[in-house]
């Protein structure tokens, strides 16, 4: 009755399909802003439950090695970030995705894989690009290595912190991640404010 | 060479590069001027006087300042969507190519028949508008005003779009300088040598100020070539942002200061991608006010004779830009910087006639410099007349003695000392303070973390200028936590001289002496005013409407000021002074825009379903943020209910699949998840078995409801809320406020995962049948397993993780299956392939629509935050074996009260009537008054099973008077249906639809 192609497995769309087009590459001009569209990301919004965020920290530290920021800041290697989201909050961004079950015992563990979108900025403009519409300030003295923020760009949500441990007159690398439903959004906002860099 | 073209440009004088010439066109007259001039100066160079004419009189008017104060010069920059009315000649830097048209003149600049109003002048004077045209109140909208308007308009604005992109932009620093002249220069080095993250910030687009207009020097050296190290050495520093072109326009709280970059205003049209302005926020710790001045006029008449110009003016025209603005010129000062002006005149080759210095007593090295000149001295002395009409010819001065002379001449400079530029020093209602020693007003208390320097502050000599922009400088990067260096001992400079008396008007004038150029206000209009009683200055500003015009009065508030004190009595500090608001300069609404208009107005949310809905021509409604599917119309449809309605008889005779991503999604999670879903819902949730949902109501404190939705019990301490579309956010920050305000010690955690799943509405009596399909084989879909109500985890598609739940809002067999955002695309698109032996249709918001007001479900239109659950029929939820957000102020007495208007369906009696909603019901034969208002609709749509329009609404006792019949009253839609009232549940009144 039914067509058993059906049955086979789906194809998962990207965030930004439709939205990001791969720029032609030209050695000769070099970008003054690079976008790389991170896919295949596991994200999970992390809870700690109450009274145990010592004891989530501690399983953190021993599972993953990382220690769990208390300030708005990321600390990360190279498979997995925590990202500061509020008191006894993080976002877990995992470079492939997996199970984040066994933190469940100490936290209210939510998928978000699918419900952001992730972008990875850089170049030498990239902060030029970012001030016209990141109301933060991102010079190195005040957004070093590892600042994380919770903030808004162009009126849209967004979580954005630095990945670089580049010296303090080097451009920056900053990872971003907007809502799904709004990719479409930030993108014009940020093709528009890049452009002329590029 | 250029001097064929060019008659007024002096060789070998001014920064100006000779070797890039550029042309431009004024008045559709071919010119040339060259790479550095404004227009005013590239005009002057041409030997144009006569640049517009005056907003109420008509009157002819040349350049009167050489800067962003500038009253008269005001011109149509560019053309077709780019032209952009009153822009001031003498900031616009000249680019090949540029075209400028005179504004307010018909039918041509020097022939203007409106000048007739001159004629009339006494008629026109202050307040002639609101004395003469007060009756008939009608006339004035049809027949004064765009008379007027056509008199006395300014520039006209572009009829097309605007071509061009704008851009906010952020910036921080601990110093923002105001200002590139000497003052901001050595403050901000003095700043950046101690490490301090500085902004500088000039409207003009050489940096320098005063030193590019003026022969002086530093260390001994022309003052040029300190300029050239100093910028050197400061665009050498990392942290510095010398914005050049960018006017500061305003200050606001806690540091915050409004910038424009005017980033290719100077170029023909912004290069690909580039704005053509843009509007910074600059956020800084401390801020240096070093705007300089701004040089008073002389009210005399004739004062606004094309040739008579401010002398600071006359020497920038003349040093910076290597162009004489005559060539007989009389100088008339009230001060030595006047004096300034007839050296560097002389210097250039200009023909000095007459030295006017209205203070008797004058310094005899001046007499002696005047001797040089061969001109003669009349101290004393006053300028009462100048005429000529289009240009200067003649003067007539006052000796001493009283005797009068006159004098032939086509330049007359006029020195009355300078006012500080304090404007955004009184953005935050600081009010400035009268100063005697130089006649000024000065800044009084300042806003938080700025400091003022050199001219700014009132002190005018060069010499201050460095010493305090050194000082601040060095002193606001302290403030900033960083250590400075012992400073180096400031520059010295050439010997100067400020003194100045000055005159606020010269008796006896003969014709017009203006005190505001661009509003034509007169001393006369001010003596009107004082007369009248309009004596305060803020009666006095508006009654006359001096320093109301774009140029807000930088060049006339002081002298206006002065005369109405001399006429009272009083002194200038008692008299007062209006208050300074932002914008310092006008600001387009584009650049405050940003990249934020058109379908970038606000961000846009597209549902994970987003591109297929596009694919099969649905049409999309804004809901929200979200664009959500209205409707799928198909080939041969021609109206949208054609479309709606074969969309609701497929679901109900069918199978129809519908986006419902945009619904709020709430994981709760958390020991006491249950707790705050009692809490905050207000029937009962402690009985719901793990895999079920429920329909949940939500109150307000006030008693009103505030959304409904389901939630589901996907696990013994884990809830899946949906809330609706509209009050996703809002939900979300009701929980949020409950939990970290009211219930502090709860532990619950909650994530809005409305982002994380695409979900579907599947719904019809072949709805099982489809998704039998689609979900994999091993999850038991029968009704038995999977019954009305249930909620489970399930796959599809081979393995994808997929939330099934059984909800429906049609009232049909229906589920909502969920998966992550990704495969939403995907489910659509299977669900669309699996469902084509069933006829499965798409459908859209209208058709739900259609849908859930055939089953009495309310939505939008009833819980509008003014009804009850009870008004929604809804009361018997209420739990009475708990407490709820809302449940106290749900019992007030009005809330309670039996005449409330009530749930209720209507249909019209003659059924091929049309149904409105917003209709008020009223009794019948009852007259059309709020005092028969018995209630109104709140949804309709057309029943394509029913063949006939039903409504929802709200009317008093409606469950008592099922069958009864009152008017449906649209007096805005001219309707006027009587309808019967019945249930609110038109279709399957059993549910057997709904249970299969």
């Amino acid at each position: 009755m039914a067509d058993p192609s059906l049955k086979t497995k789906w194809s998962r769309h990207s965030a930004w399909a439709d939205i990001l087009t791969a720029s032609p590459s030209d050695a000769a001009r070099p970008c003054g802003v690079n976008v790389v569209a991170r896919e295949g990301l596991g994200v999970a919004g992390i809870q700690a439950q109450r009274g145990r965020k010592a004891a989530l920290s501690a399983l953190v530290k021993m599972r993953y090695g990382l220690e769990l920021p208390t300030t708005p800041r990321a600390v990360r290697d190279a498979a997995h970030a925590f990202v500061w989201a509020g008191p006894g909050q993080w976002l877990l961004v995992a470079e492939q995705k997996e199970s984040f079950a066994e933190l469940s015992e100490l936290a209210a563990v939510s998928d978000q894989s699918d419900g952001r979108a992730a972008l990875r900025l850089s170049g030498p403009n990239v902060r030029d690009m970012l001030a016209k519409g990141c109301m933060i300030d991102l010079h190195p003295a005040a957004f070093p290595s590892g600042a994380a923020a919770m903030t808004s760009i162009a009126h849209i949500g967004v979580h954005l912190w630095r990945v670089d441990e580049q010296p303090y007159d080097r451009p920056a690398i900053f990872d971003i991640l907007v809502a799904r439903s709004m990719a479409a959004s930030f993108w014009s906002w940020a093709s528009a404010s890049a452009a002329e860099y590029n | 060479m250029a001097n064929a073209t060019q008659p007024f440009r002096l060789p070998q004088i001014g920064l100006v590069d000779r070797n890039a010439p550029l042309t431009f066109r004024f008045d559709g007259q071919a010119l040339s001027g060259f790479r550095g001039d404004t227009l005013a100066s590239a005009l002057l160079a041409n030997g144009a006087r006569l640049i517009g004419r005056s907003f109420k009189y008509h009157r002819p008017r040349g350049l009167l300042t050489a800067g962003p104060e500038e009253p008269n010069g005001l011109v149509e920059l560019r053309t077709g969507a780019r032209r952009e009315p009153n822009t001031r000649a003498t900031v616009a830097e000249l680019y090949d190519g540029l075209e400028a048209t005179s504004q307010n003149r018909w039918p041509s600049l020097g022939f203007d028949l409106l000048s007739i109003n001159a004629l009339f002048a006494p008629a026109l004077m202050a307040g002639f508008y609101y004395k003469t045209f007060m009756w008939p109140a009608s006339f004035w909208e049809r027949l004064y005003e765009p008379a007027i308007r056509r008199a006395a308009g300014l520039g006209r604005a572009a009829n097309a779009e605007d071509p061009d992109t704008y851009e906010k932009a952020f910036a921080f620093c601990d110093i923002l300088v105001i200002g590139g002249g000497p003052a901001g220069l050595s403050a901000a080095l003095a700043a950046g040598r101690a490490g301090a993250r500085v902004i500088l910030c000039d409207d003009d687009f050489a940096l320098g100020g005063r030193l590019l207009s003026e022969r002086r020097e530093i260390d001994g050296l022309p003052a040029s070539q300190w300029l050239a190290r100093t910028i050197a050495e400061l665009e050498s520093f990392p942290d510095i942002r010398v914005m050049r072109r960018t006017t500061i326009f305003g200050v606001y709280d806690h540091g915050v200061y409004g910038a424009l970059e005017r980033v290719a205003d100077h170029v023909m049209a912004p290069a690909p991608h580039q704005p053509r302005q843009r509007a910074w926020r600059i956020v800084a710790k401390r801020a240096i006010l070093a705007a300089g001045a701004i040089e008073r006029p002389t009210v005399f008449g004739g004062n606004d004779t094309p040739g008579v110009m401010l002398a600071g003016a006359v020497r920038t025209y003349v040093n910076r830009f290597g162009v004489a603005p005559g060539r007989e010129a009389a100088i008339f000062t009230a001060g030595d910087d006047g004096w300034n002006t007839a050296r560097d005149l002389a210097a250039a080759g200009v023909k000095i006639v007459a030295v006017v210095d209205s203070r008797e007593q004058v310094d005899p090295n001046l007499r002696t410099l005047c001797e040089g000149f061969g001109a003669p001295l009349y101290a004393g002395a006053s300028v009462f007349g100048a005429s000529g009409g289009k240009s200067l010819r003649r003067l007539a001065i006052r000796e001493a003695n009283g005797s009068v002379r006159t004098l032939a001449c086509d330049l007359l400079t006029v020195s009355n000392g300078w006012n500080p530029t304090i404007h955004l020093a009184s953005h935050q209602g600081h009010r400035p303070v009268w100063n005697a020693a130089i006649h000024a007003f000065v800044a009084g208390d300042l806003p938080d973390g700025m400091r003022v320097a050199g001219s700014a502050a009132g002190r005018f000599s060069l010499r201050e200028a460095l010493l305090d922009g050194a000082q601040l400088g060095a002193e606001a990067a302290q403030d900033c936590g960083l250590a400075t260096k012992q400073s180096a001992p400031a520059p010295a400079t050439d010997p100067e001289a400020v003194a100045v008396a000055p005159v606020s008007r010269v008796a006896g004038s003969r014709g017009k002496a203006f005190v505001d150029y661009q509003n034509d206000v007169t001393d006369r209009d001010i003596e009107l005013a004082a007369q009248e009683g309009f004596r305060s200055v803020e009666h006095l500003k508006r009654y006359t409407t001096l320093g109301m015009a774009t140029d807000q009065g930088k060049t006339s508030n002081l002298a206006g000021l002065a005369i109405m004190a001399e006429l009272t009595g009083k002194t200038i500090a008692e008299t007062g002074v209006t208050m300074f608001r932002p914008p310092y300069a006008p600001v387009a609404i584009g650049a405050l825009a940003g990249h934020h208009r058109g379908q970038d107005f606000r961000p846009v949310r597209l549902a994970p379903t987003h591109q297929w809905s596009k694919e099969l021509g649905a049409v999309f409604v804004e809901s929200g943020l979200w664009r959500r599917a209205q409707y799928y119309p198909q080939p041969g449809e021609n109206d949208w209910l054609t479309t709606v309605n074969r969309e609701t008889l497929a679901v109900r005779g069918g199978v129809g699949v519908c986006d419902v991503s945009t619904l709020g999604k709430i994981d709760i999670q958390g020991a006491d998840a249950l707790t705050l879903l009692e809490r905050v819902y207000i029937n009962n949730w402690s009985n719901l078995p793990i895999g079920k949902a429920r329909y949940g109501v939500m109150l307000r404190e006030d008693g009103f409801v505030m959304d409904d939705g389901t939630a589901s019990r996907l696990g013994e301490t884990h809830f899946l809320m949906t809330t609706t579309t509209a009050n996703a956010v809002k939900i979300m920050q009701h929980l949020e406020f409950c939990l970290q305000v009211l219930w502090p010690t709860l532990d619950v955690q909650i994530a809005s995962v409305s982002e994380q799943w695409a979900q579907m509405a599947i719904a019809g009596p072949r709805s099982r049948d489809l998704l039998r399909a689609v979900i994999d084989e091993e999850h038991d879909i029968s009704d038995d397993a999977f019954p009305y109500l249930a909620a489970r985890m399930v796959s599809v598609g081979g393995g994808v993780e997929a939330r099934l739940f059984r909800v429906s809002f049609s009232g049909e067999r229906a589920y909502e299956l969920a998966v992550p955002a990704g495969y939403g695309d995907a489910l659509a698109r299977a669900l669309m392939a699996a469902g084509r032996p069933f006829g499965v249709t798409p459908y859209g918001l209208e058709a739900m629509g259609v849908m859930r007001i055939e089953k009495g479900h309310v939505a939008g239109g009833e819980l509008n935050g003014q009804t009850t659950a009870r008004d929604l029929g809804l009361a018997r939820m209420m739990s009475g074996r708990k407490d709820f957000i809302g449940r106290v102020m749900a019992g007030r007495p009005a809330l309670v009260e039996p005449d409330r208007p009530i749930l209720a369906g209507f249909k019209p009696v003659d059924r091929a009537q049309r149904l409105r909603a917003g209709a008020h019901f009223l009794g019948l034969g009852r007259s059309a008054d709020l005092d028969n208002d018995e209630g109104y609709m709140t949804s309709v749509a057309y029943s394509p099973n029913l063949g006939h329009w039903i409504g929802l609404g709200l009317i008093k006792r409606g469950a008592e008077r099922i069958g009864e019949r009152v008017r449906a009253y649209d007096p805005v839609r001219n309707g006027d249906v009587e309808v019967e009232i019945c249930n609110a549940l038109f279709l399957d009144v059993e549910g057997a639809r709904l249970r299969g």
